[in-house]
């Protein structure tokens, strides 16, 4: 995955933390295709996922907080959004954990969130600096 | 009314993938009776719709454009049409679809989409008393498929 700057909303420490959402869902993308065995990756996904199941709710919070200090009409529908990742994350992952680890739904769900993410933040998350923008309260 | 009802779905297809793959697209509307055919490995994604237009729309990506689609976002090599890949691929359909429904709602149509299926086949699907409408959706990285069937 390719941070872009065209993908900043202008608000430093919402990219700041888009940047880093990139940044370790790539890192746990390549682990997930790296070559090696299931038995020596599934260690470090299961640690990239588990920062990433923590880090998701912390930043959708965050940015939720934003949209409510700008007023941004439309955050019940962006919550909902945030809430139905939240929860298939969560789903996942005790799924994952109750069938022992198995390679295959970790795949899927990579191929499912690298997807999610850019949309989100190249579309969703771009209307938020749009609106920002119009009313003129970007910092 | 026919050609109304497909602009949605082509719309939100040229908007996500300029948006999401930095692709422009144009779209040719193909008549029902045409054949798509030709020789290339395809993948279909169908996403049933429900409500007041209820039926089913149905994408098909070339195997070559769908590996080149994950290689963009992910800034990776892909050579095989795995789960990985799939499941991306269904991501990316269920975006266009979800798009489509706030297309569909702007002509007064309440709609929801049910989870993507991967189908490997739609040979032999029924389609009596169906209607059917088609689009090829144009990029530089291939020519994506959309067929939207609705009840008679």
């Amino acid at each position: 995955m390719i941070w872009k700057e065209k993908y900043k909303i202008g608000v430093p420490e919402i990219d700041g933390q888009h940047e880093e959402l990139f940044a370790r869902v790539t890192t746990f993308v390549q682990t997930l295709r790296s070559d090696k065995p299931w038995e020596d990756k599934v260690a470090k996904v299961n640690e990239t996922l588990e920062f990433m199941k923590d880090y998701v709710v912390t930043h959708f919070q965050d940015e939720e907080a934003y949209q409510a200090e700008i007023g941004y009409p439309y955050l019940e529908k962006h919550r909902e959004v945030h809430n139905n990742m939240v929860a298939y994350v969560a789903a996942v992952s005790e799924e994952y954990e109750k069938e022992g680890y198995k390679e295959e739904l970790m795949q899927q769900f990579g191929g499912r969130l690298l997807a999610w993410l850019i949309n989100h933040v190249v579309a969703e998350d771009q209307k938020i600096a749009e609106y920002a923008r119009s009313k003129e309260v970007t910092q | 009314m026919s050609k109304d009802l497909l602009a949605p779905f082509s719309n939100a297809a040229s908007q996500t993938f300029k948006l999401m793959l930095d692709l422009d697209v144009t779209t040719d509307m193909v008549e029902t009776s045409e054949s798509l055919h030709d020789n290339k490995e395809k993948i279909g994604i169908v996403i049933e719709i429900t409500g007041d237009l209820a039926g089913e729309v149905m994408y098909s990506f070339p195997k070559d454009t769908t590996l080149e689609m994950v290689k963009i976002m992910s800034g990776m090599e892909f050579s095989e049409i795995d789960e990985f890949v799939k499941s991306a691929l269904g991501e990316i359909a269920n975006i266009i679809s979800g798009n489509a429904m706030t297309g569909l709602s702007q002509n007064q149509l309440s709609c929801d989409i049910r989870p993507p299926q991967i189908v490997e086949s739609r040979e032999g699907a029924n389609t009596e008393g169906c209607s059917i409408q088609r689009a090829k959706v144009k990029t530089a990285i291939g020519d994506v498929e959309l067929n939207l069937r609705t009840g008679s």
